[in-house]
């Protein structure tokens, strides 16, 4: 009765049906029926309708069709006069603490009770949020853990290139070396026939040169004494009249 | 002739570039600059080399036949080809990629199909909403608090709480 006055005070307890149903310790073996429903169906949000904060609404749907409104409270009231009149509850020293103590319960749970609640589905509403980040977490990483491998395995389907590429390069090497082999030998060949034709001239060089050499030696040998004073006053009297013609020219 | 001339497969290195993982990125490269250098020289090369202009010779030089007798050698020299001693164990390194690959593959596939497992069960969990202790110890079963080692509440070692 008391957890009923509890509940309606703390109306803003938002998932109290689940903040029950998460943490009941209750046995599976409560379930008697062969139909027991798995998982357990969430526990009802709010608890049963009260009015007054203690009587339970059933009673006055159950005297309304007979009394009216107005019943269970005639009945209420009868009840309490009768008890008292009749002195089955006496009224005493307990009474009035009782009610003292009534009331500031009453009075704390009215202020209080909301922010209780909310602390409390707080809390648990960060035990919630913190499985489900793990759980979260753990999804994510599972799928990547896949995306990972299918992309590994798209890696290994390109091992095929490696090797084509090595096999080109060796195929391109072979070539290379084929087509040195064969300039090779082409120049070889031709150095051999130039180096003939060099040879033949130079040979003709030489001979030309030596020829033209002793020509002109056995010329010099043979200009006489003689001939060499003629042809020195030869060039004096052309110088001479050389001489003459520039300085009438010059004057002129 | 005919048996020299191994085709030269085309290669795409960009899509080449793409599969290598990141930790043989070094290993790719020395390959890709040692196949340009390889490429380029092949391309610096003619392909016949220049002929030698007989006529001219037999002009020039004046012994008498050694022009005929050079060009007899020249036309009937045949250049051996190189021996291809390298592509066997290359196919034989690819038999052996193969089979690591294969092997590689099914690991990996084994390895998917665990994480699938996970996944089914992680997407087929109760919401936490509506489990009970003994759903989340059922579901992952390191919450469940140990009672025989830790025999008092709070079941567990008080730093742990």
């Amino acid at each position: 009765m008391l957890s009923r006055l509890v509940l309606v005070s703390g109306h803003s307890l938002k998932n109290s049906g689940s903040f029950g149903a998460c943490l009941v310790q209750a046995p599976r073996s409560f379930h008697q029926s062969s139909q027991s429903l798995a998982p357990v169906p969430p526990l009802p949000e709010k608890g049963g309708k009260v009015r007054h904060g203690i009587f339970p609404e059933e009673i006055f749907t159950m005297l309304y069709p007979k009394t009216g409104v107005t019943g269970p409270y005639m009945l209420g009231t009868g009840l309490l006069l009768y008890l008292l009149s009749k002195e089955i509850y006496v009224i005493n020293h307990e009474t009035i603490a009782g009610a003292s103590i009534g009331a500031v319960i009453i009075y704390a749970v009215k202020k209080f009770g909301p922010s209780v609640a909310a602390f409390a589905d707080k809390l648990n509403a960060d035990k919630i949020a913190k499985a489900q980040e793990v759980k979260d977490q753990s999804m994510a990483s599972y799928a990547q853990g896949i995306e990972n491998e299918k992309k590994e395995q798209w890696r290994v389907e390109g091992r095929s290139m490696l090797f084509d590429a090595k096999r080109n390069n060796v195929a391109m090497l072979l070539e290379i070396n084929y087509r040195e082999r064969l300039h090779m030998v082409t120049n070889e060949v031709k150095k051999r026939l130039d180096y003939q034709v060099e040879l033949q001239n130079l040979h003709r060089r030489m001979e030309q040169e030596h020829m033209v050499n002793w020509v002109e030696q056995s010329v010099v040998k043979s200009i006489t004494p003689q001939q060499e004073k003629e042809s020195i006053a030869k060039c004096i009297s052309d110088l001479k009249v050389l001489a003459e013609s520039t300085q009438a020219r010059a004057t002129v | 002739m005919a048996g020299r001339r191994a085709a030269v497969k085309a290669i795409d290195w960009l899509a080449f570039a793409e599969r290598v993982p990141p930790n043989q990125r070094a290993m790719f490269n020395s390959l890709k600059t040692r196949s340009d250098a390889i490429s380029a020289k092949l391309a610096s090369l003619p392909e016949k080399p220049s002929t030698i202009n007989w006529s001219h010779y037999r002009a020039v030089v004046a012994k008498a036949g050694m022009v005929d007798e050079f060009e007899k050698k020249f036309a009937g020299l045949t250049v051996p080809e190189p021996v291809d001693t390298q592509t066997a164990k290359i196919d034989a390194q690819e038999q052996e990629a193969n089979k690591s690959a294969a092997a590689y593959l099914e690991a990996s596939k084994a390895r998917i199909a665990e994480y699938e497992k996970e996944l089914e069960k992680f997407r087929n969990m109760i919401p936490f909403d509506q489990m009970t202790i003994e759903d989340l110890n059922n579901t992952f079963p390191e919450t469940k608090l140990d009672k025989q080692k830790y025999p008092y509440w709070p079941y567990k070692p008080v730093a742990d709480l």
